[in-house]
């Protein structure tokens, strides 16, 4: 009988490459045999466009990094320029972004667990994941003004003070946290189509994990305990008790529920950080116009996705040289395509679900 | 209540035999009629459950569902369909196009045909075909056709792979789903339907053959193309599949026959499994056929409970279970159905 | 046991199907907004001082201020907000000393129209107003002052007739 391979693109439209992800996939009948990821259709040109900007107005382009961790994204910026400027910031508005920074990790843990259940075929984990996510979101616009795009972060602190409620909010919400993932883990972890679906499917080694620069739970999934707030405590990180929780065998099972466990232990940090949040000013002395000293600085944050980098350079003007977000999602996607050779279509979905890119931070 | 459409077909044959009609003409005229009565009964019900499914779904995600349409929401999917006729047909370039256009209208004819020997109440049954069962597998594996052929002539390569995996899930759920239904069939000796029912007067065969229900019901769902068996649409890789290049009505039909084969699919198992319109408990103060349709939306909800729970299978899984598990099992629910009728004949107790 | 996993989840989603419902009847209801929202924005034409700053704060040039000077005195004529290209950062807002602009909690921006998506905050009138005020202000300190030196003239001229008188009655 003769056979014949067929081209197929998935994407750039197609319900479930998260975004406008495309990718190019030669198949015999259902099982991969080639693929080549092509990255770039949300590209904005940010780091072109940041180089106009004031080191201030650099901040809400960072938001629209990786959309989903807003805050996260805001805090990797400012650590940079809080670094290069020498300045030091005020303890409560250290403890007011860990606490910001860990419902914002919540947040998108949850999309990426929500979006796993969407991606193999269970709706109904989906919308679970949604409505346990708006109480972040919620939250998140308290103290923002905006959900998805908070801006939260200044150079040398926050924007404002938590509002009134948002403790008893905050408490409220870590309170009901496990009952919600005993739901997840009942709905959709401990479901066996799911564990069949998952389990041993496109494992990473340690190896190899290390080898292509991969980071945050899927570098955690295959075994590797490296987690910068434990490995290079950044912030006031170092104050908090909390594990890393770390996978076996680095397969897309193992890649979804890390998520759901670090859920657990970012509510575990949020709750300490709550019973210690002292008081005091929330931004340090920065001057008006800020003017950092020329030089160039390369700081990192742990991002909802992995490491996130930013490289600012500057010429001691009031706009920045140059910068460079190094964006988790996008290193982690350099995987993709030789990973999900020889599995079925329907793993592919199952595999990028696993990896939990967000493509403003893929394409930036 | 009881007798009302079995009065209502009786009053027009004699209203028509008085009128001197000859024998053949009115037997025409009435099977008209019953089949007309048939389709609007199984479109109704499928509008119904469009919304219905729209509903549970909603209900089961913490969201209200559609309520703005009409008391309740009812109205949702008549505007939907409205909308979708006032759409316009996009044909691919390159098509085949007379069979891409043939598809979607023949979708609607095997669930409407078996519809004609199911009986839906004491005596209600159109044709009470002796080989009832037989018919309704037959015509039942029809709609895998339909839909490769709505697959191929798209012109699509997400509509290939559906259509491949259709004539595969399809082609191997018949097996376990005909090995199940073997199992009553050696139990009450006939292939007739309504024969069927009346030998469940004693026992529901649900008690009797709870593995040949078990493996009904999961081919059942696998042969209605729902989740977890829901490869062929499989919206998060394949698109909706064959039906990726249909707008407007051509993609109301394929959407609306799925809902045809739910209820025929549930139908069958009322009727096969629970007794189809047999009173329960001895209730026979409510009519047969209201206890038909109560058991058919029992049914119904427990196919529908289990799509929005479960996530979807992969293919290669979902062929190992076929041939694997269920065909075995099914073969084993008849070795052993056969081992204990012998048993209880030679026995007599 | 293979199978235990599939029943729980059937009890959950059945045990949701009869709980309660989160959803917000949206139109009729609604979800109180916190404070801090950026939504719609909103410009205050009397405690603007036309210092520029929101201007320069803006990541996007939303914001085009038209100034004039009238009397030697800066007055807005113009304070466009073009929406369309507003990131709601509330940059601008942080960066007003007079809290000129704020936000409102109106987040229903949709239009029909592209055109009317840009928001002309400053009225014609006001502006004309504004100029009036000024520049009877101006009329009115320039009438006091003229008066003043009129008066200032006066008692000179006086206190200078004075002086004759006595000099004259010296």
């Amino acid at each position: 009988m003769k056979t014949q391979e067929m081209l197929l693109n998935v994407g750039p439209q197609h319900p479930s490459t998260h975004g406008v992800f495309r990718v190019v996939l030669t198949l015999d009948g259902e099982t991969v045999v080639n693929a080549t990821s092509v990255p770039g259709y949300l590209h904005r040109g940010i780091e072109k466009l940041v180089e106009s900007r004031t080191y201030p107005q650099v901040l809400p382009y960072t938001d629209r990094l990786d959309y989903l961790a807003g805050i996260l994204m805001n805090w990797g910026y400012v650590h940079a320029m809080e670094q290069l400027m020498e300045i030091e910031v005020p303890e409560r508005a250290e403890y007011i972004r860990v606490i910001v920074g860990e419902l914002q990790r919540i947040a998108s843990h949850l999309v990426a667990t929500g979006a796993y259940a969407g991606d193999v075929g269970g709706l109904t984990g989906f919308i679970y994941c949604f409505r346990d996510r708006e109480d972040i979101m919620d939250m998140i616009e308290m103290v923002s003004g905006a959900r998805l795009t908070p801006s939260y972060m200044r150079i040398g602190g926050v924007a404002g003070d938590l509002p009134d409620g948002f403790l008893e909010k905050c408490q409220k919400f870590i309170d009901y946290l496990p009952t919600a993932i005993e739901e997840y883990n009942g709905l959709i972890t401990g479901n066996e189509i799911f564990q069949h679906r998952t389990k041993k499917v496109a494992p990473i080694t340690a190896e190899k994990a290390i080898n292509m620069s991969l980071s945050g739970p899927i570098l955690r999934a295959s075994g590797v305990n490296y987690d910068l707030r434990k490995a290079r405590p950044y912030s006031i990180y170092d104050r908090f008790e909390f594990d890393v929780p770390l996978g076996s065998n680095g397969d897309c099972f193992d890649r979804f529920y890390l998520r759901i466990l670090e859920m657990t232990q970012s509510a575990r940090i949020i709750r300490q950080a709550l019973a210690k949040l002292p008081e005091g000013p929330i931004n340090a002395k920065v001057p008006k116009i800020i003017k950092p000293p020329a030089g160039e600085v390369y700081a990192e944050t742990e991002s909802s996705k992995g490491i996130m980098g930013v490289y600012v350079v500057s010429d001691g003007s009031t706009k920045p040289y140059r910068v460079h977000f190094r964006r988790p999602s996008f290193v982690n996607m350099g995987h993709f395509d030789e990973l999900i050779r020889g599995w079925k279509i329907a793993d592919v979905i199952a595999i990028l679900g696993s990896f939990d890119i967000v493509l403003g931070e893929v394409d930036c | 209540m009881e007798n009302i459409f079995v009065n209502a077909a009786g009053g027009i044959r004699n209203l028509l035999e008085s009128a001197g009609l000859p024998g053949l003409a009115v037997d025409l005229i009435v099977l008209t009629v019953i089949f007309v009565a048939i389709l609007v009964f199984v479109l109704l019900n499928v509008l119904w459950l469009v919304y219905m499914e729209r509903k549970v779904s909603a209900f089961i995600q913490c969201r209200i569902g559609p309520n703005r349409v009409g008391p309740m929401g009812l109205f949702q999917t008549i505007a939907d369909t409205v909308k979708l006729i006032s759409k316009e047909i996009i044909i691919p370039k390159n098509t085949n196009k007379k069979l891409f256009l043939l598809a979607p209208v023949m979708i609607f004819m095997p669930p409407m045909a078996v519809f004609a020997v199911t009986p839906f109440g004491k005596g209600m049954v159109a044709l009470d075909l002796n080989i009832g069962v037989y018919y309704f597998v037959a015509l039942a594996s029809l709609s895998t056709v339909i839909i490769w052929t709505a697959g191929w002539t798209s012109n699509n390569k997400y509509s290939l792979l559906g259509s491949m995996r259709v004539v595969a899930q399809m082609v191997s759920y018949e097996v376990p789903l005909l090995l199940s239904i073997v199992g009553v069939v050696l139990l009450t000796g006939t292939l007739n339907l309504t024969g069927i029912i009346t030998s469940q007067q004693s026992v529901w065969f649900i008690f009797l053959q709870p593995l040949a229900f078990l493996i009904y019901l999961i081919a059942a769902v696998a042969e209605t193309n729902r989740t977890p068996f829901d490869l062929v649409e499989g919206e998060s890789e394949i698109i909706t599949g064959p039906f990726t290049e249909y707008s407007g009505m051509g993609f109301a039909f394929f959407f609306l026959a799925e809902y045809a084969n739910v209820l025929l699919v549930s139908m069958l198992a009322s009727i096969l499994f629970l007794g189809g319109w047999l009173a329960p408990f001895g209730l026979t103060f409510i009519p047969s056929w209201i206890w038909l349709l109560l058991k058919v939306y029992l049914m119904i909800f427990i196919l529908m409970w289990l799509r929005w729970t479960y996530p979807r299978i992969r293919i290669d899984q979902m062929m190992a279970f076929c041939w694997k598990v269920l065909v075995p099992l099914a073969i084993v629910n008849i070795f052993v159905t056969g081992i204990g009728k012998y048993l209880y004949e030679s026995v007599r107790w | 046991m293979f199978g235990k996993g599939l029943l729980k989840g059937l009890k959950i989603t059945i045990g949701r199907f009869f709980g309660k419902k989160s959803t917000v009847q949206y139109p009729e209801k609604r979800l109180p907004l916190p404070d801090r929202f950026y939504g719609k924005p909103d410009f205050h034409y009397d405690k603007c001082i036309a210092c520029n700053l929101c201007v320069n704060a803006c990541p996007n040039k939303v914001i085009t201020l038209g100034t004039d000077t009238v009397e030697k005195k800066k007055v807005v004529t113009g304070y466009h907000f073009d929406q369309q290209y507003c990131l709601f950062c509330g940059l601008c807002e942080e960066a007003c000393p007079k809290d000129a602009i704020t936000f409102t909690d109106d987040f229903e921006l949709t239009t029909y129209d592209r055109n009317t998506i840009g928001i002309e905050f400053v009225k014609q009138e006001q502006v004309d107003n504004k100029i009036k005020e000024i520049k009877q202000a101006a009329a009115e300190k320039a009438a006091a002052e003229k008066a003043a030196a009129e008066t200032k003239v006066q008692t000179e001229n006086t206190d200078k007739e004075q002086t004759t008188n006595k000099e004259g009655g010296a």
